[in-house]
């Protein structure tokens, strides 16, 4: 294991990796620090320039957006109070105050060595349970992944809030553009609606940009009127300067802190689809519940912002585990990757770590160099960074939208992928407008052929349904699908209690 | 009725049509289970999730009272309709203008639309815009990453 990680280190540093690494990284940075660009829209953006690239090449890319942009929102969280992502919104709470205190650079640098440390326990993680958890995977028979993609589906529906209804309706839906085209096990033309264009069914690469895209920037383009820009000014004479080694020993004389908010950034990150947006925020709850001094928090404490920024760059670890073991991506981020993947015709899973150890370990040793990378962008340019977020939206939508296109539309050469585009641009964005949850439709998207191949190969072995059920492994993720069902159903009625509450006490 | 229960109707609607589609398909010798199988569990459970949706709605007590500020805020809708309606003009253009002229067109129109040009200048920084991303993209697409972009059929361009 540690002669292929140092064997990818010495590749990936090459400037032939280490070149798209940086372009990514700092593309990852900015798009990160650009409040209403999220990472996924940068990793879209990207996506199209790794086309004419080697799968590691691209792949590299692609880890140092991720990389990139989960530190990169912290920038303007600190220093203009608006979180550049949602995984940086907790950074605000005391990144923003510290600032305003006249310790920018503290603040800043806080998080920075916080998300490099944090995504180094994300790397451990990475590194060392990638192979056995795909060892394990690869004791899957067909009702074992059924089980899992299940599971999967069933607990990023049940995480929306609002309604557990319209998360597993979302999912559903995903589902329902899986069934459009053909049959996945004897390649049966099915529900093609007369439309040609559905004879060969939907790639999912063009459904994932259009609906997020389209959602993302048509949510912005709403409330524009003229020169609407990401951020009107900004205060251009701040000085960022700081004792790095003062600002480091502050993180590392917190290790517990540390450790915890990275762990509850990797479990979120291993769990489908839930992200880094809601580990800043667990992680600065817990962080805040076990202080001794949990009424300092918001007011500009070094504990806040390195429990938000170690978290949210701990998650990307964790995602980067599911995605390359079990083929499940975590977010829609490592959905974008799972889709390069497929470009290349590399096969995420279980034995994509088997099949391909150097590009396996490749993306290990992208990761971990990714981190001083980062580093190294934000010290250099986080003062331009200020000046980049004062960009008009009307220059940067069109051009964000021409990038989709050719990223539809080079995944075959065909204009069908951007009529796609448009037609699940439309979608997602009266999705949002309904208030179904995103992420329930991608993931059903992307999982929808896998659980109907798996459901027809255990029937095609077995037809005992109960196998579903009395098999170990299966049962189990069976009876978790429930139990996270379950727990989505008394979360919900809690919180329209708590809804319910003060509007009584008015009465 | 809310936005639920409309949303609810529109995947009610759909669900069952496709279900009803299903119906029609044949069964193959060679799996247990025909290509209808699949569809039928994931549009049956659709066709359930969005009824009740709509019955959730309906027996939901409506209040009646000031709605929250953000509620409140007025939202362009013409201009995102505008904005779509562009788009689709630029999928549509773009087979037969090629993706450099389709493309120069839209980012120009595009942005003219989100932020109209006031005076020469605002028309030269929007011409200056639509002509280096139309240019930019396809050196470094087509020339450099060698991904082919979409070639006009009028203009052989």
């Amino acid at each position: 294991m540690f002669e292929l990680l140092g064997t990818a280190l010495v590749n990936v540093a090459q400037l032939k990796y280490l070149a798209p690494l940086f372009f990514g990284t700092l593309a990852g940075v900015v798009g990160g620090a650009l409040p209403g660009v999220t990472i996924t829209m940068t990793i879209i953006v990207v996506l199209p320039f790794t086309f004419g690239l080697d799968p590691l090449q691209g792949l590299a890319a692609m880890t140092g957006v991720y990389v990139g942009g989960s530190a990169g929102g912290l920038v303007t969280a600190v220093l203009l109070g608006i979180p550049g992502t949602p995984s940086a919104i907790a950074t605000t709470f005391d990144g923003h105050p510290m600032a305003k205190k006249g310790e920018p650079g503290r603040a800043i640098w806080l998080g920075v060595w916080a998300s490099f440390f944090g995504g180094l326990v994300g790397g451990a993680f990475l590194i060392f349970s990638t192979g056995p958890l795909a060892k394990f995977a690869l004791e899957f028979g067909p009702w074992e992944f059924f089980a899992l993609f299940v599971f999967a589906l069933s607990m990023v529906a049940g995480l929306v809030e609002s309604s557990l209804a319209k998360g597993l309706l979302s999912g559903g839906l995903g589902l329902i553009v899986t069934v459009l085209g053909n049959d996945p096990v004897m390649g049966q033309q099915r529900l093609t609606l007369g439309i040609p264009m559905l004879e060969g069914g939907i790639d999912f690469l063009p459904v994932l940009i259009g609906v997020f895209a389209f959602a993302q920037i048509m949510s912005e383009v709403e409330r524009m009127g003229g020169a609407a820009r990401l951020v009107d000014a900004v205060d251009r004479s701040l000085s960022l300067a700081v004792s790095h080694f003062k600002v480091i020993r502050e993180i590392l004389s917190r290790p517990l802190l540390l450790l915890w908010s990275s762990f509850i950034g990797l479990v979120i990150g291993v769990l489908p689809a839930i992200g880094g947006s809601a580990a800043n925020m667990i992680a600065y709850d817990q962080a805040k519940k076990l202080s001794r001094h949990p009424q300092n928090f918001g007011s500009g404490i070094p504990e806040g912002i390195i429990a938000s920024e170690s978290s949210n760059n701990a998650n990307v670890g964790g995602s980067l585990v599911t995605i390359m073991a079990f083929g499940i991506p975590g977010d829609a981020v490592t959905a974008v990757m799972l889709g390069a993947l497929t470009i290349h015709g590399i096969q995420s899973g279980p034995l994509f770590i088997l099949q391909n150890p150097q590009l396996a370990y490749g993306i290990f040793a992208a990761y971990l160099l990714a981190h001083p990378l980062m580093v190294l962008i934000i010290g250099l340019a986080a003062r331009y960074m200020l000046r980049v977020v004062t960009v008009p939206k009307a220059a940067l939508f069109p051009v964000v939208l021409v990038l989709c296109v050719i990223g539809a539309y080079a995944l075959n050469n065909t204009m069908q992928n951007v009529y796609v585009l448009l037609a699940f641009g439309l979608l997602g964005y009266a999705m949002v407008k309904f208030g179904f949850p995103l992420a329930p439709f991608i993931l059903g998207v992307i999982l929808g052929d896998q659980i109907e191949i798996n459901l027809i190969r255990a029937i095609m072995t077995d037809s005992d349904p109960w196998l579903f059920l009395t098999r170990p492994i299966s049962g189990a993720l069976i009876a978790l699908s429930a139990a996270s069902l379950a727990f989505a159903i008394w979360q919900h009625y809690r919180h329209r209690a708590k809804i319910a509450r003060p509007a009584e006490a008015d009465f | 009725m809310s936005r639920d229960g409309i949303a609810g109707l529109a995947v009610l609607a759909a669900s069952l049509a496709l279900f009803a589609l299903t119906l029609d398909l044949k069964d193959s010798p060679m799996v247990p289970v025909g290509p209808g199988f699949y569809p039928r569990i994931v549009l049956g459970l659709t066709a359930a999730l969005s009824l009740g949706l709509v019955i959730a709605d309906l027996l939901t007590r409506r209040t009646r009272g000031a709605l929250p500020a953000a509620a409140r805020q007025r939202l362009n809708y013409p201009l995102v309709a505008m904005s779509f309606g562009v788009f689709a003009l630029y999928a549509v253009a773009l087979p037969w203008l090629g993706f450099r002229i389709a493309t120069f067109l839209f980012v120009g129109g595009s942005n003219a639309l989100l932020d109209p040009p006031r005076g020469a200048k605002g028309w030269v920084r929007a011409l200056v815009l639509a002509l280096a991303t139309a240019a930019l993209t396809w050196l470094v697409f087509e020339r450099w990453l060698s991904v082919l972009l979409p070639r006009g059929r009028w203009t052989d361009f």
